[in-house]
């Protein structure tokens, strides 16, 4: 099976751009990745194109990604349009990887890109309740901030998690995020100011919410022993994992979605959860880390606080998580959040991260979950990177 | 039962989920694993076998979790809560009402069904704390 290595990463920085177009959008991350990968558009043999919400948000239900790829002249390679809700980004990543590991390709490209930011916001609340199966759910009410508030609801109320957590790990990611030039939230806040924010969905305040935003990421993927580029001089970095998975009907002897996947990906990778030395998780509410902690494999459920309380997986310890600030303040234009994930990661195993760079990561994790059935994801992937080259 | 028994079922648009006068919820039964689900579906998630699509769920169950929601949608004013609902083995979404501010989960809540001439309801049923249902945990 072909290697596959990240050639290069792009994004077009995330938050509110009345301005910008889907194609402004997905334009300067597509060049912005190519030219990071030392390629042109023409090297581009297929195109998998992630969007979740322009066919209600902007009316282009159908070739979105042929549409906004013209403005970037990419014309006759196959493009495939995938939407998966919040995993949409990830999902292209992992059908661009399939396609190389096929032999089927040696250049891909995976493209991200969503504009929330519409004149009618109930337009855009009602397009993110369309990631559950309205059949079952319409008229409840029932936006993604209430499910992270039920799954927060259940920890706080079995002990496993104190109030303060919640306010702890949303400033470790809005701390993030002010390092993150490409962040839609870049400001700091205390635990009391995230505390005395508006309620949302109770336990979670409004600080500790991703929010509409615009934005887009491209990664490109090729071939790891196709012919040598001018950009191979730098540190290089490999797929070593993809993988994908629906949801399910949840019951207490089922793992969550998140695990079935890490786990088939540490396998993929043949590694463990303590090899990882970074990671990008879902965190579409702030809070959600922590849960992450223990779906991922990285501790157990009532060691979750105290892995946050330790500051391990801030951005100096052992095992940072979210160095971008995460969904919540890096931003979350849906069907970019997968890509932009492994857009920071690319950037920390490289080297290239500036102020939020972690010290010398060698393997990388990225968690990416959309829509939700009955309280599992609907949709989930995680990635495992690792940096070829050594540090020196 | 052979699974091509589950292709020509009632249409998803005509299957109960409400039986109004019984006050109980209408799911799917699984005759082989025991499996159940509301709303009904046509094959089994758990064994993959064709399921009874009027099978009527216990008035009770366990309240999972529970959320206050502050953000207005259209036709419901806010605050609102949502809940997360397991009846056998089938969890589902619905509102919930009557919660305490001490309430804390699991919970065993009932079903309420109101009558068809409350039209200003927004929704068809709801849960309540059961009677002797421990709201402090």
């Amino acid at each position: 099976m072909p290697e596959v290595e990240v050639a290069g990463v792009g994004l077009h920085p995330f938050g509110r751009f009345p301005d910008a177009s889907l194609k402004d959008l997905a334009r300067v991350a597509v060049l912005r990745a190519l030219a990071d990968a030392g390629l042109g558009t023409k090297d581009v043999e297929a195109v998998y194109s992630a969007n979740a919400m322009a066919g209600l948000l902007q009316g282009q239900e159908q070739i979105r990604g042929q549409s906004v790829l013209r403005e970037v002249g990419i014309e006759n390679a196959p493009v495939v349009n995938v939407e998966n809700a919040c995993a949409s980004g990830s999902t292209a990543l992992n059908q661009a990887v399939m396609a190389i590991r096929a032999g089927a390709c040696e250049t891909v490209l995976a493209v991200g890109f969503e504009k929330m930011f519409v004149a009618d916001r109930d337009a855009s609340l009602n397009a993110l309740e369309s990631a559950a199966d309205l059949d079952v759910i319409a008229g409840l009410g029932l936006q993604f901030t209430a499910i992270y508030a039920m799954r927060l609801r259940r920890w706080l109320d079995a002990g496993l998690l104190e109030p303060h957590h919640l306010e702890d790990v949303s400033v470790k990611s809005h701390f993030n995020g002010s390092l993150n030039p490409y962040a839609q939230h870049q400001k700091v806040f205390t635990a009391a100011e995230i505390a005395a924010s508006r309620p949302i969905a109770e336990p979670l305040t409004l600080l500790m919410c991703s929010s509409i935003c615009d934005g887009a990421a491209a990664v490109v993927l090729r071939r790891g022993d196709g012919p040598a580029r001018a950009a191979a001089v730098r540190p290089r970095v490999a797929v070593r994992g993809s993988v994908g998975a629906s949801g399910h009907t949840p019951a207490a002897d089922l793992p969550s979605t998140p695990t079935v996947c890490a786990d088939r990906a540490y396998e993929e990778a043949g590694v463990g959860p303590a090899d990882i030395d970074v990671v990008e998780v879902h965190d579409a509410m702030a809070p959600g880390e922590i849960l992450y902690y223990e779906q991922l494999g990285f501790c157990a459920a009532d060691e979750a606080g105290h892995l946050l309380d330790s500051g391990a997986t801030s951005l100096r310890g052992r095992l940072p998580v979210n160095p971008s600030g995460g969904l919540s303040s890096r931003g979350h234009p849906i069907g970019a959040t997968g890509l932009a994930q492994v857009a920071e990661l690319t950037w920390q195993l490289r080297g290239e991260a500036g102020s939020r760079q972690v010290e010398e990561p060698r393997l990388a994790l990225a968690q990416n979950s959309g829509g939700w059935l009955q309280g599992e994801p609907a949709a989930c992937n995680v990635h495992i990177l690792e940096r070829i080259e050594p540090w020196s | 039962m052979e699974l091509r028994a589950a292709i020509e079922v009632e249409s998803t648009a005509r299957r109960r989920r409400l039986d109004r006068a019984a006050g109980l919820l209408i799911g799917s039964g699984c005759p082989v694993c025991a499996a159940t689900s509301w709303p009904p579906r046509a094959v089994c998630h758990r064994c993959g076998s064709p399921m009874d699509l009027e099978r009527a769920l216990p008035r009770e169950g366990a309240l999972l979790s529970f959320t206050k929601v502050w953000v207005p949608r259209p036709g419901l004013e806010a605050p609102y809560t949502l809940g997360q609902i397991e009846i056998l083995d089938s969890i589902f979404f619905a509102h919930v009402r009557g919660l305490g501010a001490e309430a804390r989960v699991p919970m065993t809540v009932a079903l309420v069904v109101p009558g068809e001439e409350d039209e200003d309801e927004p929704v068809s049923f709801w849960f309540e704390p059961a009677a002797g249902a421990r709201e402090d945990g």
